[in-house]
């Protein structure tokens, strides 16, 4: 695969070529002609060679996470994409408070309002950065969004029936965490960690660049959401679950393995509350910090928001999330729960 | 990645998940049923933006005569300009990685992942503890067998304040997972409420019955064990089932419960 990268590198650079037919090496149809013969004969080639069930439960686990996470991912990136194309820059200036220290607790509460997941979130936030959005509020908003909105909140009280206090608690935990790590940005945050993704408008028509924003961050986000989802398969299949029910019983330390398995499972915020339902030899507040961490760090969510704004802004923005999120899962569990 | 290999990249892509959902039912080894909509909705769009692609690529060298070059060049390729912009930043991150996109096609062409089944539900741990349910079990007929679901069953024999199970004879569907102890086997549904990722095995042990292949479906028809002492903890240990009949069936359309 790197050696096609490498052949296609050249013919890339240089911009007389563009626009020509050239741009395209003849080879392309032909490989991706191998790839359809391969996925053909494979089928009945290759498919009983690689019936090893820790191979098969892996690859379930992997294709599950991809699917589940893929219409989630295409609605973020048409919302994102619509938002670039279609929204005026001088939308957001007026929508938004004008200071921006104000302007995150809004950004945050506005995350209520848009029913998905943590995959939709990350090419929404990076669409509003481009069009001119303080980066602070939309990260607010990113953080906010997927832990907040209708439908989380009420699959956590489908989950936890009798308990309505852990759908309250978590709706003020995660957007308590959503407005501090945005003031805590804008107050320390430098510009040259974040890579905001400078888009400019494409010169061509309004569909036009509606579709050019929409594959690319389809394919940005969508690939590195693949690695996400191998690695949360991968440690899926590997580490057993009974290592974590010997330490449920220790205070402080379970509620920090909860929070570490959140980041580790990476399960789509939409379903969380029942699997934290299930984890019941858990405190009350340990399986909050699973609802307040899961969606605002996870393994998948950190592979795109390295994609989406740059290495230097994970390495920041991942840590300082997850502390905050333990903390205040502490604080607000000790208090409603 | 020349925008020739990104279109066809999502084509595979959309139609790997058009595959799965319109023309089959594999996709109920991934995702819950209800998802299938949002399923062909995504796969379709995702398609589309890559036929839309290839066929742009194929019109360009009439579309774009030398006049019309240097405005049609910008607009076609400012995914690719942002990216050079990028490489300044950051090297390892270019459009590259959107050939990632490729695996998921792969693994449900080659692969063909099948539903979960005694592998993820190998380990000896007792399923964890269902929560509570609110509702109050009915009481179950007396002399004929009542189907129900692996879920209910534990549910019943664990927080049944009634006992309604003691005595009934009751029919479980799941597939064979053995066991490390002597003289049992379970019978195995894996519970799924979104993905199968956050599956969860319930268990039940089958006593006084041969235990057929791994992995087999199989329909147990049997009589629940009360526990001889209330003091173990609900969660401990699996309810058991002392078995009359076990039959083989084919895996049932919905893998998970």
């Amino acid at each position: 695969m790197s050696d096609r990268a490498l052949a296609d590198a050249p013919t890339e650079l240089p911009p007389s070529e563009w626009g020509r037919r050239s741009a395209a090496p003849p080879a392309t149809p032909w490989i991706f002609a191998a790839i359809v013969v391969l996925l053909v004969a494979g089928r009945f080639v290759l498919t009983p060679l690689l019936a090893f069930p820790s191979l098969q439960t892996w690859a379930t686990i992997f294709v599950a996470i991809s699917v589940q996470a893929l219409p989630f991912l295409v609605f973020g990136v048409l919302l994102s994409a619509a938002i670039t194309a279609f929204v005026p820059a001088s939308f957001w200036t007026r929508a938004l408070p004008r200071h921006p220290y104000a302007a995150v607790p809004v950004a945050g509460a506005a995350g209520a309002v848009l029913p998905g997941c943590e995959c939709a979130s990350v090419p929404v936030a990076s669409g509003l950065m481009s069009r001119g959005v303080t980066p602070a509020a939309a990260l607010a908003f990113l953080l906010a969004s997927p832990a907040i909105n209708p439908v989380v909140v009420v699959a956590t009280a489908v989950a936890f029936p009798g308990q309505p206090m852990m759908a309250v608690a978590r709706f003020a935990a995660s957007l308590i965490v959503a407005v501090l790590v945005g003031w805590l940005w804008l107050r320390f945050g430098r510009s040259t960690w974040l890579r905001v993704p400078t888009r400019t408008a494409a010169a061509g028509s309004k569909w036009e660049a509606f579709r050019e924003a929409a594959q690319h961050d389809l394919l940005h986000a969508g690939g590195f959401l693949v690695v996400g989802g191998m690695t949360a398969a991968t440690l899926n299949v590997v580490v057993p679950r009974s290592w974590l029910t010997t330490v449920a019983d220790v205070p402080l330390l379970s509620i920090v393995v909860l929070a570490l398995l959140a980041v580790l499972l990476s399960i789509c915020s939409e379903a969380d509350a029942f699997v934290a339902a299930s984890l019941t030899a858990f405190s009350p507040t340990a399986r909050l910090a699973f609802l307040v961490v899961g969606p605002m760090v996870d393994l998948k969510l950190i592979a795109l928001q390295i994609g989406t704004f740059g290495r230097a802004f994970a390495a920041r923005f991942v840590p300082l999330t997850f502390i905050l999120a333990v903390l205040v899962s502490m604080a607000v569990g000790g208090v409603l729960l | 990645m020349n925008r020739m290999s990104q279109s066809l990249v999502m084509v595979f892509l959309g139609g790997a998940v058009l595959r799965i959902t319109v023309f089959s039912t594999t996709y109920l080894n991934y995702v819950k049923p209800g998802f299938r909509p949002f399923l062909i909705a995504a796969g379709a769009v995702v398609l589309a933006l890559g036929v839309i692609g290839l066929i742009q690529e194929w019109r360009k060298p009439y579309l774009t005569g030398p006049d019309h070059h240097p405005d049609g060049g910008h607009s076609e390729h400012g995914g690719h300009d942002e990216h050079g912009k990028h490489g300044g930043h950051d090297h390892s991150h270019g459009p590259r990685v959107a050939w990632l996109l490729c695996l998921p096609v792969f693994a449900i062409f080659l692969i063909a992942p099948p539903a979960l089944g005694a592998f993820a539900a190998r380990s000896e741990e007792p399923p964890p503890r269902p929560p509570i349910s609110a509702e109050t079990y009915s009481a179950l007929a007396g002399d004929t067998v009542t189907a129900m679901p692996i879920g209910e069953f534990i549910g019943r024999a664990w927080a049944d304040s009634t006992y309604s199970l003691t005595g009934k004879r009751v029919r479980l569907t799941g597939f064979v997972v053995p066991s490390a102890k002597k003289n049992r086997w379970y019978v195995t549904r894996i519970q799924m409420n979104c993905c199968a990722a956050d599956g969860i095995p319930l268990k039940v042990a089958v006593l006084k019955a041969a235990r057929p292949p791994v992995d087999t479906w199989v329909e147990v028809t049997g009589t629940w064990v009360r526990p001889k002492s209330d003091r173990i903890p609900n969660g401990m240990v699996a309810p058991e089932l002392v078995a009359t009949d076990v039959t083989e069936i084919p895996q049932p359309v919905e893998p998970y419960e």
